[in-house]
């Protein structure tokens, strides 16, 4: 029997034959390799606080444009462990604020999840539908969101209503559009291959489309988040009483510049966080696109 | 020459008494459309050629002289314009369990393990088999192409001459009666190519399938095939069918030191030769 020679044998192989494998133990390097990134962030970070703190105590800048590092984090701490009393008319919580403004961009989201996924599947696989509503989405898609925000105010006024259609409208179309392309852009030979094994059409939507597009639509969602978060504070600072922007505006409003710098902070925090599930997410679900690009 | 002692170790030979027809072309004519200049393409022209139970038939020709569109004709991906093409004497209609087909870029799912990959034919046609067969079946063919220990390894993870076995072992696990292959080699290096080609001899051998296989290789023709039929330049007509009568398996009889096998690569690059130039200039 022929076999292959030992060239052909790739990386699963090599991990798998213990006789290949040999017991290093840790070396300095492989402990610097692993530990070393955490180590310099956190060094880097601790760095940059202090000079901001140092920079603030000089009195070179107006502690009104630029609060004490201490003094933001003071505020963080304070704004994120208290909340406001019942009854309060409005809250000076981040914490509050901060629910408020993750559930709209949740909810928000998910709406544009809903209508998005398959109206850009739709898109992709019928040239009919394509044809009606590619106009719209490309013009909606080019139309900077903020431009629409007073018409929303107009039609629905300072609610949460208008808060979350805007967010649907930012993070609706990048999650069509990438969902539209992965349906364009499944490789055809993929689908000659289903067919070739008997695949009906359903079957070559199902178990080659869908599967292939799953990862733009992934990257889709991850636009969406982005342009949602950035819906969601548009819309609060525009109007309304609640929110991570309404926060943002108010704390301008009373010259609170600790407050705003943390709420700034937690804006950064919430969408690294948000990027990075997303991030996990697509590695969860498509390792092999994630391989392709190494 | 050892011919008829190698004859004798395949189930069948294509060139005995009695043979039967699997695959019938009568003056097939195929094209395609070409939407955006409004012309039609004629892709291959009047193809008579039958193919035998158990034969290996090798196309080769030029680029775009249509080796894959007949191949893609069997399949049942394209129809005829003109003639027909008829599989175990039915008309082809469309794509079938009794064809397995083996492609140029593996064509596997990406999001498939090789296990899922070589299950999926069950997963898209009935084929009337118990769960248990169907298991048994995917780790034969896996254990066949040599890749037992990688079942839930994904394609990425693979070299490119492990892919093609897991394409292989694809198209063999529903057991067709003619398995296509669409120059599968052509991306793989040459060493392991090689090695692939004793392999699918060895495989098909082993089957006993009837094989069609498009190369671009006149010395994996000659190595591989039962007759090696040279297809011409657009609109790709057959010019001429080459009977290899050499002993197998192949690799086992060291062929590729027997004068024949100089002599038949060498009228094959004479019957190549002039269209290749062809195409190279470009001539339609």
């Amino acid at each position: 029997m022929a076999t292959l020679d030992d060239s052909d044998r790739t990386s699963v192989e090599a991990h798998t034959d213990p006789s290949r494998i040999q017991d290093t133990g840790w070396t300095m390097s492989e402990v610097w390799s692993r530990y070393g990134p955490w180590v310099v962030t956190i060094v880097n970070l601790t760095a940059f606080f202090c000079l901001w703190q140092l920079f603030a105590m000089s009195g070179a800048i107006n502690p009104l444009f630029l609060p004490s590092a201490s003094s933001m984090f003071e505020a963080l701490w304070h704004g994120l462990t208290t909340t406001a009393p019942p009854g309060a008319v409005v809250s000076g919580s981040i914490a509050d604020h901060l629910f408020y403004s993750l559930r709209n961009l949740s909810i928000g989201l998910a709406i544009a999840c809903v209508i998005g996924i398959p109206a850009g599947l739709l898109m992709g696989g019928n040239k009919y539908v394509e044809m009606i509503l590619s106009p719209y989405v490309w013009a909606l898609a080019s139309l900077p969101r903020i431009a629409l925000v007073p018409l929303f105010i107009l039609f629905l006024g300072f609610t949460v209503k208008m808060q979350i259609t805007i967010v649907v409208l930012s993070a609706v179309f990048p999650i069509m559009i990438n969902a539209w392309a992965g349906v364009k852009t499944t490789e055809k030979s993929l689908l000659a291959a289903a067919k070739v094994f008997g695949a009906s059409r359903s079957d070559l939507y199902t178990k080659v489309v869908f599967p292939y597009t799953l990862p733009f639509i992934i990257s889709g969602v991850q636009q969406g988040i982005g342009r949602g978060l950035i819906g969601v504070i548009i819309a609060e600072i525009f109007g309304g009483s609640n929110g991570l922007g309404y926060l943002i505006r108010r704390s301008a409003d009373t010259f609170n510049s600790s407050l705003m710098y943390a709420v700034l902070l937690v804006l950064v925090i919430v969408s690294l966080t948000l990027i990075q599930f997303t991030r996990w997410l697509e590695a969860y679900v498509a390792p092999w696109r994630h391989m392709d690009r190494l | 020459m050892k011919v008829a002692e190698a004859k004798a170790l395949s189930e069948s030979s294509p060139a005995a008494d009695g043979a039967t027809p699997v695959i019938v072309s009568k003056g097939l004519t195929v094209g395609y459309k070409l939407h955006r200049e409004r012309k039609q393409l004629t892709a291959l022209r009047n193809i008579n050629l039958t193919i035998n139970r158990g034969e290996f038939v090798v196309l080769v020709g030029p680029s775009g002289c249509g080796k894959t569109t007949f191949i893609n004709a069997i399949a049942g991906l394209v129809e005829p314009w003109e003639g027909t093409i008829e599989v175990n004497g039915r008309p082809v209609t469309g794509p079938g369990p009794d064809r397995g087909m083996v492609f140029q870029d593996y064509a596997l799912m990406p999001w498939r393990t090789v296990e899922s990959n070589v299950r999926m034919p069950f997963e898209l046609q009935n084929l009337n088999l118990s769960k248990e067969e169907m298991n048994e079946r995917v780790r034969r063919y896996i254990k066949l192409v040599d890749l037992s220990g990688f079942e839930k390894s994904y394609p990425y993870e693979l070299s490119g001459g492990m892919k093609q076995r897991v394409g292989i072992a694809r198209a063999l696990v529903s057991e067709p009666d003619i398995l296509l292959a669409d120059e599968p080699f052509a991306a793989i290096d040459a060493m392991t190519r090689e090695a692939m080609q004793s392999e699918l001899e060895r495989f098909v051998a082993n089957t006993g399938q009837t094989v069609v296989f498009i190369t671009h290789s006149i010395d994996e023709a000659v190595i591989l095939g039962d007759r090696v039929v040279v297809i011409s330049y657009r609109p790709g007509q057959i010019k001429e069918v080459v009977d290899v009568n050499l002993p197998r398996p192949r690799f086992d009889y060291d062929v590729k030191m027997l004068p024949e096998y100089g002599e038949m690569r060498d009228h094959i690059w004479r019957l190549v030769k002039d269209e290749a130039l062809q195409t190279a200039r470009g001539v339609q």
